[in-house]
């Protein structure tokens, strides 16, 4: 399972703090500081109390050969006494965050995917990895009673963006700027997916196997959605994808969009109307045949002020392709533009220069009453909007696909700040845009 | 069906006996290539399967095309002693799981009956078997539906399909299925969900001549009845704290087609359970399997509530302090002292509070310190006015000394952010 450990990164020494007796430290045998280690651990949990199961399910592990602090995959944090010793307690703290949080969002996992799917290996690559793993971590865990720590490598150094995650720090940066100065940084396996020299293994003791680790973090998730106020918004969104991975919205919309135009009584499907083409060798056997009625789909766009260009160009391409692909002609795709008033249907067929008309208001429910008047009927409406519009009271009577932009939940109508935009009935299928 | 049309003749060859070689030596290649020895190798996903397959759940193998799905069912079918019987459900229409209707002379008198395709007939006939029926996803939306009553209730047609028969489904995911259907969420529910992978290792060593053979489990005979106690008491007190699991219709897009909690599924999850603990397997396999029944976020919760039953009861605790044997992993050590603090705050008397703080005494001498902070705050806070603090608790020393360090670096960490936002404000 285990390739043979791979070389050791050429580590030039960490960074030492000026004013420190820093270089001395590391001659001297000196023993793991327990107490300052574990009262950093209470630090941490006492600023960040809803990472308290991560952080006391770690098995600590003292070891000379780590440069700092370091995690492996299976949840055992190792720590060098002389780092112990020459850094104060508060950065500590920080330090126990970070490595739990290498572990928290599975960087382990996910960098060993990025690196099979880029076929990137080698010291410089995992580097790399992890490099872009700290990123991810360091822009947004510190703060709020959390001293960043000293030599902490954040997106701003390479002028990148904060609030990115790792693949995509990976995919829009080199950083081979850094790499040089940062060869000393090492966070082990846990951070980037490799084996080093000093770790356990999966056969050491006191590793956490796979089911444990998703347990942790399932009760560290739903220990921050059970009290959101109190953890950051990156923590948030963290708990919300832990164990709903967001899904690629293009294959959602196809896919509701297919089973709408595929359901029986539309699209593709068995019928007794017609005799089967096998129909003649077997006799006396009824059988059904296989028969195409392609689906009129009708696709409402909420053209108000609200909902950005960019968002419905997007869309409305993936619709055409989609009820291309389930085999609805396009001509029988329509596209009706609808604000406060819905306009008319216009065939996309002869919408090469399809004009989005509307900007102000927003009523759907015009839109579904113009889509319902249109003859033939169409079989499945689509509609796309930011939400932020009253809802027909009954269901149509054929199926509705609703793709949803997202927008903050916030009041938007300044004469009445309780006012709520209702939600999506539950009658139509919802796909989330973006 | 027979077949009409016939081999062309070959066109005359040079030589009979040269083509006769040419064959024999490309059939002598060819068993050299198929020669590969095989070698025990632990494999979480098969014995997921097998244990599913014993335990008479349809499972549904979630997995690319070209994945091995259907290698890994001959090998279970091999080492369960049972025929394979394959059935692609997409190029099937829906009468042919439903029963075809023949018509005879006098269908008001004789009823129309509902003939079985021919594979049905030889399962029934055989009596036992494993029933694959692949390629379910891009089965039509009616044939989905006819396979239904297949899956449920065994029946194809009038045929009832005996107990030996075991069914697996196959399915490629939505991202890969360009033109799939997806599963109806009542089919869904049925089957027991497993996402198949590939091992690169495996793979690697399986083309270099080395497959691997799966050490499948086996029931222990003398832990049946334990079993099902252990498993009916697991799910029923998950339950009865989360009675809102019980039943879930997948609400958003992401969840459709996929394992979600009802009834019918959380059975499947006991009987998973059970079967599990029966044969022993690990943790990780049964969190597959139970996972796959009732969905992720269900499964998880159960699995956490399995661990929490794991701890040790507090009342022991309470009763021996100075032998009590406490978690080695912190977050489950933590746990169960704050399960020791709770019950002694649901029935305080001065001697179990006493005993509390040995049980906290106990676990500073032999694990990490920082996990007491919590618990004897909260024990600390159950004091009643005439209860004196017992002398064990001088021992616990260590932890004042701690909290105290920690409370420093928090304070400093303020002070330098008030510091800051002071000259920030000046500026």
């Amino acid at each position: 399972m285990s390739p043979p450990a791979p070389p050791r990164p050429v580590r030039a020494t960490p960074p030492q703090r000026p004013d420190r007796h820093g270089g001395a430290d590391d001659r001297i045998k000196l023993p793991l500081d327990w107490e300052k280690l574990l009262a950093a651990r209470l630090h941490a949990v006492k600023v960040r109390p809803y990472l308290a199961d991560a952080l006391f399910a770690l098995h600590v592990v003292e070891d000379r050969a780590v440069p700092t602090m370091a995690v492996d995959a299976h949840w055992r944090c190792y720590v060098s006494p002389a780092f112990v010793a020459r850094t104060p307690v508060e950065e500590l703290a920080g330090i126990w965050v970070h490595e739990v949080s290498h572990l928290l969002r599975d960087h382990h996992g996910r960098s060993e995917r990025y690196a099979r799917e880029h076929e990137e290996s080698g010291p410089g690559e995992r580097l790399r990895r992890n490099i872009a793993a700290d990123f991810e971590i360091n822009d947004d865990i510190y703060g709020d009673g959390l001293p960043r720590p000293f030599g902490a490598v954040v997106p701003s150094l390479l002028r990148l963006p904060d609030g990115l995650l790792m693949e995509e720090y990976l995919r829009t940066a080199s950083m081979s700027g850094l790499a040089a100065e940062l060869a000393w940084l090492d966070c082990g396996s846990g951070a980037d997916g490799h084996d080093r020299a000093w770790e356990l293994g999966p056969d050491g003791a006191n590793g956490l196997t796979r089911q444990q680790q998703d347990a942790v973090r399932f009760r560290v998730a739903e220990g921050i959605k059970g009290r959101p106020g109190h953890a950051p918004e990156g923590w948030r969104r963290w708990a919300d994808e832990a164990f709903q991975p967001p899904q690629p919205w293009r294959q959602l919309l196809g896919a509701a969009v297919r089973s709408a135009a595929g359901a029986p009584g539309v699209g593709e499907n068995h019928t007794y109307r017609r005799p089967s083409r096998r129909s003649s060798s077997v006799p006396g056997v009824v059988l059904p045949s296989l028969r195409r009625t392609p689906p009129r789909v009708c696709v409402v766009i909420d053209t108000s002020g609200s909902v950005s260009d960019a968002e419905l160009g997007s869309a409305l391409l993936e619709v055409a392709a989609i009820s291309r692909a389930v085999g609805g002609r396009r001509d029988l795709v329509s596209v009706i533009s609808c604000d406060a008033a819905a306009g008319v249907a216009v065939p996309l067929c002869r919408a090469e220069s399809l004009e989005l008309l509307g900007g102000g208001g927003t009523d759907l429910r015009s839109g579904f009453a113009r889509a319902l008047r249109s003859r033939p009927r169409p079989d499945v409406i689509v509609a796309l909007t930011d939400g932020q519009t009253p809802w027909p009271s009954g269901q149509p009577p054929c199926r509705t696909v609703v793709g949803l932009f997202p927008r903050p939940a916030r009041a938007t109508d300044e004469d009445d700040p309780d006012y709520v935009p209702d939600t999506p009935p539950s009658w139509a299928r919802v796909v989330i845009i973006g | 069906m027979t077949s009409s049309t016939l081999l062309p003749a070959f066109a005359p060859a040079t030589s009979t006996s040269e083509t006769d070689t040419n064959l024999a030596l490309a059939g002598q290649l060819l068993s050299l290539l198929r020669t590969t020895a095989t070698e025990p190798r632990p494999d979480e996903q098969l014995e997921a399967l097998t244990l599913a397959v014993a335990a008479d759940l349809p499972v549904l193998l979630w997995g690319e095309p070209g994945i091995g799905k259907t290698a890994a069912l001959t090998q279970l079918a091999t080492s369960l002693d049972l025929p394979l019987t394959t059935v692609i459900a997409s190029v099937h229409e829906p009468s042919d799981f439903s029963g075809l209707p023949i018509v005879g002379d006098d269908p008001a008198v004789q009823g129309v009956p509902m003939a079985p395709p021919q594979w049905a007939v030889e399962l029934v006939r055989a009596g036992r078997g494993l029933l694959f029926l692949d390629e379910l996803s891009t089965a039509t939306p009616a044939v989905q539906a006819a396979l239904l009553r297949v899956v449920l209730e065994r029946r194809v047609g009038t045929l009832q399909l005996p107990p030996g028969v075991r069914i697996v489904a196959a399915a490629n995911p939505r991202a890969s299925a360009a033109d799939g259907w997806e599963l109806s969420p009542p089919l869904a529910n049925r089957f027991v969900h497993l996402n198949w992978v590939h091992d690169r290792d495996v793979v690697v060593r399986g083309l270099g001549g080395v497959w691997p053979r799966a050490e499948l489990p086996r029931l222990a005979p003398e832990r049946l009845s334990e079993s099902v106690a252990f498993a009916r008491h697991a799910v029923c007190g998950f339950l009865k704290a989360r009675p809102t699991l019980i039943h879930r219709l997948p609400g958003s897009e992401t969840r459709r087609g996929g394992a979600w909690p009802s009834p019918r599924s959380w059975e499947a999850a006991l009987t998973l359970l059970a079967f599990g603990t029966a044969a022993s397997v690990s943790r990780d396999v049964l969190a597959l399997l139970v996972r796959g029944a009732v969905g992720d976020g269900p499964g998880l919760e159960l699995l956490a509530h399995h661990d929490r039953m794991d701890l040790p009861d507090p009342e022991s605790l309470l009763a021996d302090p100075a032998a009590a044997e406490l978690p080695e992993r912190g977050d489950l050590r933590q746990a169960a002292l704050e399960a020791v603090v709770a019950a002694v705050g649901a029935r305080p008397e001065r001697h179990r509070w006493e005993a509390g703080w040995a049980v906290l005494v106990r676990a500073m001498e032999t694990g990490a310190p920082d996990l007491l902070v919590a618990p004897a705050t909260a024990l600390a806070g159950l004091r009643r006015d005439d209860w004196e603090v017992p002398e064990v608790v001088e021992r616990l020393a260590g932890v004042v000394g701690l909290v105290r360090t920690a409370d420093r670096s928090v304070e400093r960490v303020a002070a330098a952010a008030d510091a800051r936002r002071a000259t920030g404000a000046r500026r």
